[in-house]
């Protein structure tokens, strides 16, 4: 089948699927799955720019869509005045101090000649400076999060619309990913790896830890919505809307009279009430989809993206025709990062809340990987494919495979233990299905789902 | 009195503890570099690895239980882990035929190996949890303490106690016996040597007629032993649950980094460092100080360096830092 | 395209209703029955089903409510917001008992109940910020907020004369806001809080947590935790070190399990657990008894009235109309009307079908405020011989 047709049928395939997951279950289940599935494919899409087009191995993905929702907190709620009074001075104090410190210990590390004087020195820079953060910053901490800490505790956001908050987790999660890059780019690519996950997993113990930023693990919820987005409530009581859905269902409604009509129509504005909302998220969400993605078609296609991956495939003659590898490096880890940080604010935005609790390695990071990997690591429309299709088994894998299960041990004495644990144990096949996948496509069919087309570029 | 009380303090929470987990966590750290210095990739599937021979180990372990079979004070497990150790080490040998050989062969970077140890990472996870569930699993028996903190009191008159778990004895002994095992095996054995030629220079190691396949073979097997040791001195001596194997792998890189990868002895080295910095860090020294100075002179906050919050992030704090100031690790491992 | 959408849409909106089958009312029953709760959460759904088999054939003029099950997995917001949008769209639930644990208690009735207008009735969920969601009506809860527990500790460590303790807490909703208020509660009653340190749950080795809480320099140990996690991890290795042998629970410690892992070191702990030995609890521990079940787990009278609540509720509506049934659930759970105790369900029927009002006491003494969830009693319990054992009511 030629790239194309693979394509197209690819995609008719999840749309099939979707529609029969509206018709056999619900509409709902289906939009919210394929809402998910959008952000997730702009998730992969980050990734498959740092891997597919540069070959740099992260497996942070998690700290920084936990980034962007972070982001989504910040930007969209109230500012807290109170808190601000309590505790915003010698929190201010605290980021005056660190700031000194940085640039003492920079300055330290530049000027002074290596030896034991200059290790000493920048050790006990650090160590002073350590305790003299904490002397502003711990008074600061136990002020703001003693402030009403059963509904409140903490500094609020800017409260800006929501929507901001895309673009500001986007930056984040570049700026996390600079510092990161900085620190970790010059490493061989395990390493990367290793030091990706590490500082993943420290990003998110400070989105637990830190209550006077982020409230911590006692969660913030109802956020507020993008404005284009209006809550079922509003909807269910609204005479245009209520006008729409007996329009929309006119013949439905036509067929029963009476009460039961009443009843029938108020019960479709609820279902449809929730299927609107679903339908304006998705329209945003495409928006943004479809831009990221005709951005990341025409980069791999410009000169630059021949650039990279011609750094991908071998840095040495690229460094030696003078391009400057660890520089494109930096960038791409900060682009494809900051793709990820956009898709995490869309997340938080999308659940009306940010539980730091939530970030797990084996949902945000390594399911995104199987995504990329089995989409097509290089190719932009495979990672989106890959996407849809990852999620779609990812989240009926909890729905099909008990009844799977329940089939498969029909033949067993219904009272026998074997079948009785078997039964139970459904739900772990999810991790297991998901490693066989994607061993299989890395080994059968290296280039994923939608190979990468080098053939289109050959014009050298 | 008071000198002996701080140092008895210290010991109980801070170097007891510390030294069976680093312990552990050198084992588990010892498996990854050996097998990045002989395949040369970073082996995501380790704390699985670890989860699985565990599982197997426990398994045996309830089944002697059930025969009657017992082993005197010390616990059960010890007799079904060189059974576990085997089928680990099986496991492994089939993962590498049906997955990694493939990436040898066709000599692929080894990023693609790394994830291909992700993707066995997945498959594990769910076979370890569909077979013995997501739960906490207790398979301690046997003996529980050397010595108690209540007896240790009693004996000595001090007013902090001492205790002493078998678990933790049996984790240094293991370990101190299996490393000192496994350095005989490097230095001494024709096959110890040929893996280490093999590690320093492929291609000459292939020149003089040693077999790659025979080395890769030895070096799952010693990787998956060690992994199932250490796994099953960590259960025993805390308790058994899939995610919390999982996330040791981090604390095992973080030691394998720290130590210098590919230096068996920087493997034990970072373990303790890893462990020792966990403890220390986050432990509250304030009782400590109180015992060593003045009566006036004692603190009133708790002097905790960092709060236990972040315990876990301390392990990749030295990594970064490690990384960022020596990157070969502190003994000099690899050249990354 | 308009044609599928047209069946499906009829189709979806009876079952939204719960027309589907002539003979059954669905309810749907959220709880961790995977995740750090695991072990509580079977009895939980037990007591919850009782009522529903206990009004078999009986509610609506020959109706049964059925459960169906969902997983909160008690942690992942989206899972189990997930799983509530399949029970209440793809099933059609008239109303859910639940969700569990106070996190993604929030997130189903933030961004599934509320919005299509289902009625949650939580036993378990007792952040005290779940006083003030904007719930529109939707949102009840059986158990007490934590705000009043933390009170109800401090009152019970003042009694016994002890006046400094360290307290350690499972690092999420329910541990951080049940720490906030006890340490509120205890300083105003005089006491001090020598050190409040977090665990996180599913950690095999909690030496450094304990070594640091020990170093505070206090006897007793406050464990906000849960059973089957890093709470039992916390008593464990305490004891095992000789860092502490006095422990206060709150109520998500308290379980036979504890005992069972344990041992005899446990004896002398004090707790404190939402309940009452008022004559519902009696009879709750009878009619759990005649149906085979002789252990009242904790949570499992709140469960119990939660689903009877919703049964109550239902009939006194006379549909299943969502709305309708929310509309009810004060007037079925608060006076004026005939006081209804466990087991006497059916009889609460027959009072609203001839058009009778009733006053559901129920098994934890169900007494709803204005934002709907129980004022609470606490009993106050203390580990004697292996056993929990009630010592007094709050």
């Amino acid at each position: 089948m030629s790239l194309p047709l693979r394509a197209f049928s690819g995609f008719a395939i999840i749309a099939i699927l979707l529609v029969l997951v509206g018709i056999t279950q619900s509409w709902n289940v289906a939009l919210a799955m394929a809402n998910l599935g959008i952000i997730s494919a702009i998730m992969a899409l980050g990734v498959n720019i740092q891997w597919g087009y540069a070959g740099l191995f992260n497996v942070g993905i998690m700290g920084f869509a936990a980034l962007g929702g972070m982001a989504a907190v910040l930007v969209s709620r109230d500012p807290v005045a109170t808190a601000w009074a309590a505790g915003g001075a010698n929190l201010g104090l605290a980021l005056v101090v660190f700031a000194a410190v940085v640039a003492l210990v920079t300055y330290l590390v530049r000027t002074m000649k290596k030896g034991v004087a200059k290790n000493l020195s920048v050790t006990l820079a650090i160590i002073i400076g350590y305790f003299a953060i904490r002397y502003f910053y711990d008074p600061a901490v136990n002020a703001i999060e003693a402030d009403d800490p059963a509904s409140s505790g903490f500094l609020g956001g800017l409260g800006l619309p929501i929507t901001l908050s895309w673009f500001v987790g986007g930056v984040f999660a570049a700026g996390a990913a600079w510092l990161i890059g900085k620190v970790a780019l010059g490493l061989r690519s395990d390493y990367l790896a290793i030091a990706t996950l590490g500082i993943s997993e420290i990003l998110i113990a400070m989105m637990k830890n830190e209550d006077w930023l982020t409230r911590g693990v006692k969660n913030v919820t109802g956020l507020d919505r993008p404005v284009t987005v209006p809550y079922e409530v509003d909807l269910q009581v609204s005479d245009t809307f209520i006008g729409w859905v007996e329009w929309w269902n006119a013949s439905a409604l036509s067929a029963v009279s009476g009460d039961e009509r009443i009843a029938l129509l108020k019960n479709l504005v609820i279902e449809q009430s929730s299927i609107f909302v679903k339908l304006s998220y998705m329209s945003l969400f495409l928006a943004v989809l479809l831009v990221i993605l005709a951005l990341c078609v025409f980069a791999l296609a410009s000169p630059w993206g021949r650039m990279v991956r011609a750094i991908r495939d071998n840095e040495v003659s690229a460094a030696a025709m003078g391009k400057n590898v660890k520089r494109r490096h930096l960038q791409i880890f900060v682009l494809g990062s900051a793709v990820v940080g956009i898709a995490g604010a869309m997340l938080t935005t999308l659940d009306g809340a940010f539980f730091p609790t939530s970030y797990q390695p084996l949902r945000y990071t390594f399911l995104i990987w199987v995504m990329v990997i089995v989409g097509g690591s290089g190719n932009n429309l495979g990672s989106v494919l890959g996407a849809f299709l990852i999620w779609f088994i990812w989240i009926q894998a909890e729905y099909v495979g008990p009844l799977a299960m329940e089939w498969a041990v029909s033949s067993l004495d219904p009272a026998s233990p074997i079948r009785a644990h078997l039964l139970d144990s459904a739900q772990h096949m999810r991790l297991f299905i998901m490693g066989i996948v994607m061993l299989t496509v890395m080994r059968f069919s290296p280039g994923g789902l939608l190979p990468e087309r080098l053939a289109l570029h050959k014009r050298v | 009195m008071d000198f002996l009380n701080a140092i008895v303090l210290f010991a109980n929470f801070v170097f007891v503890p510390g030294l069976a987990y680093g312990a552990q966590l050198a084992l588990g750290a010892l498996g990854i570099t050996l097998l990045y210095s002989i395949l040369r990739f970073a082996n995501f599937a380790h704390g699985d690895t670890m989860a699985f021979g565990t599982m197997v180990t426990i398994l045996l372990t309830w089944w002697f239980q059930s025969l009657g079979i017992s082993f005197g004070p010390l616990p059960t497990a010890l007799l079904a882990l060189p059974f576990g150790v085997a089928a680990t080490a099986g496991f492994a040998l089939l993962t590498d035929k049906l997955v990694y050989k493939h990436y040898r062969q066709v000599k692929a970077v080894p990023i693609r190996m790394v994830m291909a140890s992700v993707g066995v990472m997945f498959v594990m996870n769910g076979v370890v949890r569909f077979i013995i569930g997501p739960n906490d699993q207790s398979f301690f028996d046997g003996e529980r303490f050397i010595i108690k903190a209540r007896e240790f009191k009693k004996m000595t008159g001090l007013n902090e106690g001492l205790a002493i778990k078998s678990s933790q004895a049996l984790t240094v002994v293991v370990a101190i016996i299996l490393v000192a095992a496994l350095f005989w095996f490097l230095n001494r054995t024709r096959t110890g040597k040929s893996m280490r030629a093999f590690s320093d220079n492929e291609d000459l190691a292939l020149l003089s007629g040693i077999s790659p396949d025979k080395v890769v073979a030895v070096t799952w097997i010693l990787a998956a032993g060690l992994a199932t040791i250490a796994g099953v001195l960590y259960g025993l001596d805390k308790s058994f649950k899939p995610f919390t194997y999982f996330q040791l792998l981090l604390p095992m890189f973080a030691a394998a980094v720290v130590g210098g990868v590919g230096q068996p002895v920087g493997a034990i080295l970072g373990g303790f460092v890893v462990a020792f910095s966990e403890v220390t860090v986050t432990y509250a020294y304030k009782k400590f100080i109180t015992y060593l100075v003045p009566e006036s002179w004692a603190p009133d906050g708790l002097m905790q360096l960092l709060s236990t919050d972040y315990k876990f992030a301390v392990s990749f704090i030295i990594l970064v830092v490690v990384l960022l100031v020596r990157p070969t690790g502190l003994l000099k491992g690899k050249v990354i | 395209m308009k044609k599928i959408l047209l069946a499906t849409t009829i189709f979806a909106g009876l079952t939204g209703a719960a027309f589907a089958d002539g003979h059954e009312v669905k309810m749907g029953v959220i709880l961790g029955f995977t995740g750090p709760i695991e072990s509580l959460t079977p009895a939980m759904a037990g007591a919850a089903e009782l009522a529903m088999s206990e009004t078999a054939g009986k509610v609506l003029d020959g109706k049964t409510v059925v459960p169906v099950r969902g997983d909160s997995t008690c942690t992942d917001a989206a899972a189990a917001s997930a799983a509530a949008e399949r029970l209440i769209t793809a099933e059609g639930v008239v109303g859910i008992m639940g969700a569990d644990c106070s996190g993604v208690t929030t997130a189903i009735a933030n961004n599934v109940g509320v919005p299509n207008g289902v009625v949650m009735i939580s036993p378990s969920a007792t952040s005290p910020a779940l006083t003030s969601i904007d719930d529109k009506g939707f949102f009840f809860r059986t158990a007490p907020s934590d705000a009043r527990q933390g009170q109800v500790l401090a009152d019970v460590l003042k009694d016994k004369g002890i006046t400094k303790v360290a307290v350690t807490f499972t690092n999420n909703d329910y541990g951080k806001g049940l720490e906030a208020s006890f340490k509120e509660a205890f300083a105003a009653v005089g006491g001090e809080v020598a050190i409040s340190a977090a665990h996180e749950d599913g950690k095999a080795d909690y030496s450094a947590e304990v070594g640091a809480l020990a170093a505070a320099g206090a006897e007793h140990l406050v464990v906000f935790g849960y059973v089957d996690q890093g709470g039992k991890g916390i008593i464990q290795t305490s004891l095992d070190t000789g860092a502490f042998d006095k422990f206060i629970l709150a109520d998500g410690m308290i379980g036979e399990s504890l005992i069972e892992a344990i041992g005899d070191d446990l004896n002398g702990t004090i707790g404190t657990l939402p309940g009452s030995d008022s004559d519902g609890a009696k009879k709750f521990a009878e009619v759990m008894k005649a149906a085979g079940n002789d252990k009242v787990g904790p949570f499992t009278p709140e469960s119990y009235d939660a689903a009877a609540l919703m049964i109550l509720a239902i009939q006194a509506a006379g549909s299943t109309d969502r709305a309708a049934v929310q509309a009810k659930i004060m007037d079925v759970a608060n006076a004026p009307g005939e006081k209804i105790l466990p087991g006497e369900l059916n009889k609460a029927i027959e009072i609203l079908k001839s058009g009778g009002q009733v006053d559901y006491e129920g098994a934890s003494n169900v007494k709803f405020t204005d934002v709907g969830e129980a004022a609470g009693s606490y009993k106050e319990l203390e580990v004697k011989d292996g056993k929990f054992e009630t010592i007094s009511i709050r």
